[in-house]
């Protein structure tokens, strides 16, 4: 789980009684994370399902989500990080300035409120979506709301969850976790897996002009990258698999159609609060698995010199 | 033309990963998602089992599997610093390939999560 306290949705579903959900919008993001798992649910704890839940949507601006919350709080934009300090300020009764919390957006009479809530739950949990933690401060905001959970935990039971997207992302990371020990950023070209994103990250790598060939797989980077890391991804050899041709496609010197994860292609994938689920594909595809391509790719390789010439000294790792 | 009904399968659109879908399909496309959200709805309805596309493109010309995959492999063992980047669209299974591939060409591994 990374360290992160956390929980799954079940027990949510089951126990949560105080939902807080920052920085993402439910409503139109992931339609039934609210009647499936966090707002209507009956259970043994929760008798009177959305009755019994508190629920609070802060975000910088009142979304389809905030019709569905109970207590809507409107932080200024790139405030996150400074909002979630005050919070943690406050549970443990330390003094915080006027200005500081007028900065936010947020009222001292909400925020006390707020932590009144926090502490009387019984069963907390925070999602936080890319509002948090693709904004200013960014991984910053969400290793702070992740504190904010964890010391919450002085108090009351109190957990932290993103809220995660595009399909099997939570299974990319689960997987370079157990392969490698790190959930992305990372680089085997010493021989062994390190991990700095910022250096080893994708957009960085690109926009610096360090890769010279580009193997893409389940994504398209020519449309949700920046301009400068879609025109390296043109000028070396960029492979892409996927199921119909995309806008890396068309920038790529080979595109293989593999046949799609979960309607024609078998397989496992992670819910965001890392359960694995079977996929139950009801077509039959003409195209071949990502799985196969892939596996067959590396066989062909397999079969070429090893990239380290033999008698090659490994530089050691540093501690 | 059959009619099949898939029972209990999984939706991979967004990270719900809503597992009570009733899937009602023909040959080439699913005709009815029951209790599937707006997002998941649209997301098996467009997906079809037709072959739409070449089997592969090599400098946007049609190409069999069989040649992409060698010349994928060859540029990729060429390369100096090769990048494996996305995974967000596929199984676990194929990730796992994935992440061999990066381990076995001494390259950088890479997803969505990072952006």
């Amino acid at each position: 789980m990374g360290g992160k306290v956390t929980c799954t949705l079940g027990e949510v579903k089951n126990r949560g009684d105080f939902i807080i959900y920052w920085g993402g919008n439910p409503a139109e993001c992931h339609p039934r994370h609210f009647t499936k798992y966090a707002l209507m649910p009956k259970s043994k704890f929760l008798p009177n399902g959305r009755k019994d839940r508190t629920v609070v949507l802060v975000d910088i601006r009142p979304t389809k989500s905030a019709k569905a919350a109970d207590i809507f709080l409107q932080v200024r934009p790139g405030k996150d990080f400074e909002l979630i300090t005050i919070l943690r300020a406050m549970i443990k009764d330390q003094k915080i300035s006027a200005e500081a919390v007028a900065e936010t957006g947020v009222t001292l009479e909400q925020c006390t409120d707020l932590v009144a809530r926090m502490k009387k739950a019984k069963f907390g949990c925070v999602f936080f979506g890319m509002g948090l933690s693709m904004t200013r401060g960014k991984h910053m905001n969400s290793a702070a709301l992740l504190t904010l959970a964890a010391e919450m935990n002085a108090f009351t039971k109190f957990v932290a969850m993103p809220m995660r997207g595009h399909g099997n992302v939570t299974g990319a990371d689960v997987v370079m976790r157990w392969q490698t020990g790190y959930p992305f950023g990372i680089t085997f070209n010493r021989g062994y897996p390190r991990y700095n994103p910022g250096e080893f990250s994708t957009v960085d790598v690109l926009v610096r002009g360090d890769a010279d060939a580009a193997f893409i797989i389940g994504a398209d980077p020519g449309a949700t990258m920046p301009q400068p890391a879609i025109d390296h991804l043109a000028r070396i050899p960029t492979i892409v698999l996927d199921p119909h041709i995309t806008h890396t496609s068309k920038l790529s010197r080979v595109h293989i159609t593999t046949a799609v994860a979960g309607i024609s292609a078998p397989g496992t994938a992670y819910r965001m609060d890392e359960i694995p689920l079977p996929l139950k594909p009801a077509l039959k595809s003409p195209y071949p698995t990502d799985e196969e391509v892939v596996r067959r790719i590396k066989e062909s390789i397999a079969k070429k010199p090893f990239w380290m010439p033999d008698g090659a000294q490994m530089i050691a790792a540093q501690v | 033309m059959t009619l099949t009904v898939v029972n209990n399968a999984t939706c991979t659109f967004c990270g719900c990963v809503c597992d009570d879908i009733e899937l009602h399909a023909d040959d080439v496309r699913i005709v009815k998602a029951k209790k599937a959200c707006v997002l998941g709805t649209a997301w098996f309805l467009n997906h079809t089992a037709e072959r739409k596309y070449p089997d592969a493109l090599i400098d946007g010309k049609e190409a069999t599997l069989d040649e992409a995959i060698e010349v994928a492999a060859t540029y990729l063992h060429e390369a100096d610093m090769p990048l494996v980047y996305g995974m967000s669209n596929t199984t676990c299974e194929a990730q796992r390939e994935c992440v061999a591939l990066a381990d076995l060409l001494g390259g950088l591994l890479d997803s969505h999560t990072s952006l």
